[in-house]
Formats: structure tokens, sequence, C-alpha cells
């Protein structure tokens, strides 16, 4: 067969890549104490992150080819994150809800709207990814984008205040004894009418 | 030294047949349909940016661009459409509709490598565009549409093989691709079960009744849940321990259906009980495609095939026991 070695080649490195960002997500959560190990293996798993990092090319500059071609790379063959679903276990969901002031002192709470389920899941990633991302910048840029949708649903609300929380599940002895989701309070976001107006033109 | 070389190379360079590929062009094209069906009704509300988008695709494009600015994106078709005068809403309705028709080529086999190479595209131009919207099944399907156009397509069960291209593929090349796709799927399980060995709740169940009444997969009702309860602990078990151990048995001629039934179970019942109809599928035909062509009960269909489309299927690890 031609090519063999060509293709041996991009075997090793492709599962390479593969391995290195599945160790480096294991790692991670034992570093971060998320697992039932003891703690002392937090330890050894912090030593070995940067053995990971430097694999991936992390330390090289944003700009760098060999880490550009690398992330490329991981992105086209879809390999840029690991394979962790649900573990080591499943973590509590986020939800974004919208309380809306009418002129008269009316009030009215409405979430996010989607067409269909598979949208609807998709929006629970969003708001997984919002509630974990440590720019508060950018989650509070995705959120307004968010309520721009609310106000033209609303045209007549006067005021809006977005609450990010978190949604605390019961455990199964807690809903038996009549415990439901506890919603956690995390941000909150005031517009205006005159806020969306401004945001509207800026486009 | 020899020795070592040549049982390398009869175990990532086995002859195949071309059976698993048919599998996995008629899987990813039913899979790509659904995908594009699924979003028909929001596809503008997630990529268009009109002001009338759930958070657009903007900043996931430039975050996307610090990485890479050479992966696709439904940005740049937007951006060429709109250079030759239509509008941005034509052109995200041009590449739903090439989606839909790179599918349905894939489904009977017309163009199978341009067909395969289309939906890739343009399917991974439409996970990167949403970003943050997206979630696990882009990922699997993003894996799985890249080995597909890598592979040597067109496979004996196309349209492409009887109508344009009669000749035979590279079965070597079949087989190094198929091992390819067989030992990307161990490490998935392996890692996957190992990160959910290293979690408390899946060892007493709690994990199980999270991930079944968590916004938005909570389909079913928690009330029926509950009394399921005592069976929490031992599926939560069994799923972590299926998982990790996945790698190890799925070779075994006599383990092989045992796991690959079990994996394919708990595809299916993620799919009905948690609403994740599409992840399931693309998992399902990810495994099918990979360890079903052995099964014997696959063998026995595909010899009841017409005879010139029945490519010999024998697996040097089975055939070795």
């Amino acid at each position: 067969m031609r090519h063999k070695r060509l293709y041996l080649a991009w075997l090793a490195l492709h599962f390479l890549v593969i391995v290195t960002i599945s160790c480096g997500d294991v790692l991670w959560l034992v570093a971060h104490r998320l697992t039932l190990l003891p703690s002392r293996f937090g330890y050894f798993a912090r030593k070995a992150e940067p053995i990971k990092v430097r694999a991936l090319g992390q330390t090289l500059t944003s700009s760098n080819p060999v880490r550009r071609a690398l992330l490329t790379y991981c992105h086209i063959a879809g390999i840029e994150r690991g394979y962790g679903y649900f573990a080591p276990n499943v973590p509590d969901s986020f939800r974004l809800g919208f309380e809306l002031y009418y002129p008269d002192g009316q009030t009215e709470y409405t979430l996010p709207s989607v067409n269909s389920r598979a949208v609807g899941l998709r929006l629970a990633s969003l708001l997984d990814q919002l509630g974990r991302t440590p720019h508060a910048g950018m989650r509070e840029y995705l959120v307004k984008k968010m309520a721009q949708n609310v106000w033209r649903e609303h045209p007549d609300a006067l005021r809006m205040r977005a609450a990010f929380g978190i949604v605390n599940l019961p455990s199964i002895d807690e809903f038996r004894h009549g415990k439901g989701e506890d919603f956690e309070f995390l941000y909150g976001y005031d517009f205006s009418r005159s806020d969306a107006a401004a945001a509207l033109q800026d486009r | 030294m020899r020795s070592w070389i040549t049982q390398r190379d009869a175990f990532l360079f086995p002859r195949e047949g071309d059976g698993w590929l048919s599998l996995l062009r008629v899987g990813l094209g039913i899979q790509t349909v659904f995908y594009a069906i699924s979003l028909r009704h929001d596809w503008e509300y997630l990529f268009a940016r009109n002001g009338h988008e759930l958070v657009g695709p903007d900043v996931a494009e430039a975050l996307l661009s610090t990485q890479s600015p050479l992966v696709p994106r439904l940005g740049w078709l937007t951006a060429v459409g709109i250079r030759i005068g239509l509008s941005e809403s034509i052109v995200l309705s041009i590449a739903w509709w090439l989606l839909v028709i790179a599918g349905t080529a894939l489904v009977i086999g017309l163009f199978s490598r341009a067909s395969a190479i289309a939906a890739w595209f343009l399917h991974l131009g439409a996970a990167k565009s949403a970003g943050f919207l997206s979630y696990g099944v882009d990922n699997f399907m993003t894996i799985g549409l890249f080995y597909l156009m890598l592979s040597p397509l067109p496979d004996g069960l196309s349209v492409d093989r009887h109508w344009r291209e009669p000749r035979r593929q590279n079965r070597q090349l079949l087989g190094f691709w198929r091992r390819v796709l067989e030992l990307h799927l161990c490490l998935i399980y392996f890692f996957g079960g190992l990160a959910k060995c290293l979690g408390s709740g899946w060892w007493d169940g709690s994990n199980l009744w999270r991930a079944l009444i968590r916004p938005p997969f909570n389909v079913l009702d928690p009330e029926i849940l509950v009394r399921w309860k005592y069976l929490f602990p031992v599926a939560g078990i069994i799923i972590a321990l299926l998982e990790v151990s996945y790698p190890f048995f799925i070779w075994g001629r006599s383990t092989r259906k045992i796991w690959l039934l079990g994996i394919c179970g708990m595809h299916a019942a993620i799919g009905l009980a948690m609403g994740m109809y599409l992840f399931a599928l693309v998992m399902i035909v990810l495994n099918v495609a990979a360890f079903a062509p052995d099964l014997d009960f696959v063998k026995d269909w595909r010899q009841r095939l017409p005879k010139g489309r029945n490519a010999a299927l024998r697996h040097p690890l089975s055939a070795a026991r």
C-alpha cells in the first residue's frame, strides 16, 4: 500500500492530540478536587497539567503558526474538546429569566423563547457556558442580545430586569418530601426601553 | 522488530470490505438531514445578523478567529453572498437547503465524496457559528463526517458505484479508516467512563436522577422516576463500567455483541428519556458502523444481498480468535 508511513504518522499525531486533550480534562477535574480521589492526587494532577498545556502549544503566542495550525486541525476534526459529558457529576443547570415592568405598574415574567426542542437543548448549553465563563463582559453582552428579542415580543414594557442564576436540583429524598427546584440568583441586569433603542441604533 | 511491524500493519491496515462504510455513509446522511430539519424553524434565529437573532454568530465567530481564522463558519458564505448581491436571509436558506441535499445525497450514495465534504463543511460552519449554542451532538457529527470524507468513497452500496465509478476500493485503506473510527470510539468511551468513575454520583445513582430531572432533559415525570429509584445506583454503575471497559471488551468476538448492544441501548435510552434524539442517533451510527459489520447476524443479512455488492467482512481480530 502506498503512503503507509504517511498514514501512520497522521494516525500517531491524531491520537496523540486526542489522548492529550482527554488526559488534560481528567487531570483538570482531579486538580480542582472535583473527583472521589483523595486531595493528594490533586497535587500530582496540578504538577502534570503544564505537560498538556505545552504539548498542545498553549504556551505559544496566539499568533504562532504552529499553535494556529494545531487549533485549526482540532476544530476541523472535531477533537478540540474531551468527552467527559455529565462527568464526574451532573452539574446544576442555569436559568435566565426576564422580569418586565409596564407603565401601569404591572409586572410579567418570561423566559427566552425558542421554536423547537432541538434549539431548547442548545439554549441550555448557552446558559451553562454563560454561567461558567469568567468573562463578565461577554456574559452581559449575550444577555443583552437575548433581552433585545424580549423587547420586541413585549413592545409595551418600560423596563426589564434580567435575572441569571443557578437551578439547584433536589435529591430524590428531598423531592419525595415535597422540595422542588431552587433558583439561586447570581447576576442581574437592568435594561430600559431607551437602552434597547440605542442598541438597535448602533447596529 | 520485523514481526512487530508486521503485527502493527496487520492491525492498522487490515484488508476490509466496505460494509462499515455503507453504514457510516447512510447513517450520517440521515443524521445530517435530521439535524437540518431540527433547526429549520430557528435557522435564521440562530445564524442571522438582522437584529432578530437569539445571540447571533458575531461573538462565536470572533472568538473562533482568535484561535484560527481558517475554521469554516457560515459567516464566510454570507459574506460571499452579500458581495454578489444576495441578502443574508437567502444565503442562509441556500446553506440550509445545501445541507439537506448533501445529507440526502449521502443516504443514496450520489456524488458520495463531494456530498460528504459539503455536509462536513456546512455542518461545521453551522456548529462553529452557533458557538455557545453547540453541544455534544455537533462534536460527534464533525468527527463522523471528517472520517467519512477522508474514507475511500464510494462504497459498494452507493449509487455512485453502479453508475459512475465501478472500480473497487483499496481494501487496506478501507481497513485503516475503519480502524481509526474504532480506536477513536474506544478513546471516547474510555475517557468518558473514566471521568464518570471518578464522580461519586455515578456510584450512588444520584447523577442519573439529576440528569433525568435537569432542565431541559426532564422529559419524564419525576413522580414516575421516584418509583424506579432503587434502579438508579445499579444503572449508574453499569453506565460508568460499560463505558470505561468498552476498549477492552469491544474487540473480543464473544463480548462484542454484549458491549455493542449495551452501548447502543444506553444511547437509545438517553435519546428517549432525555429527548436527545440527535445525540443518540449519531452515537448509534458511529458504533454500528465501526463494530456491527462483524456480528454474525449482520453477516447473515449481508450474505443475502445480491452478489457483487457483498464484500468480505472478515475482521482480523475476530478471525484470530
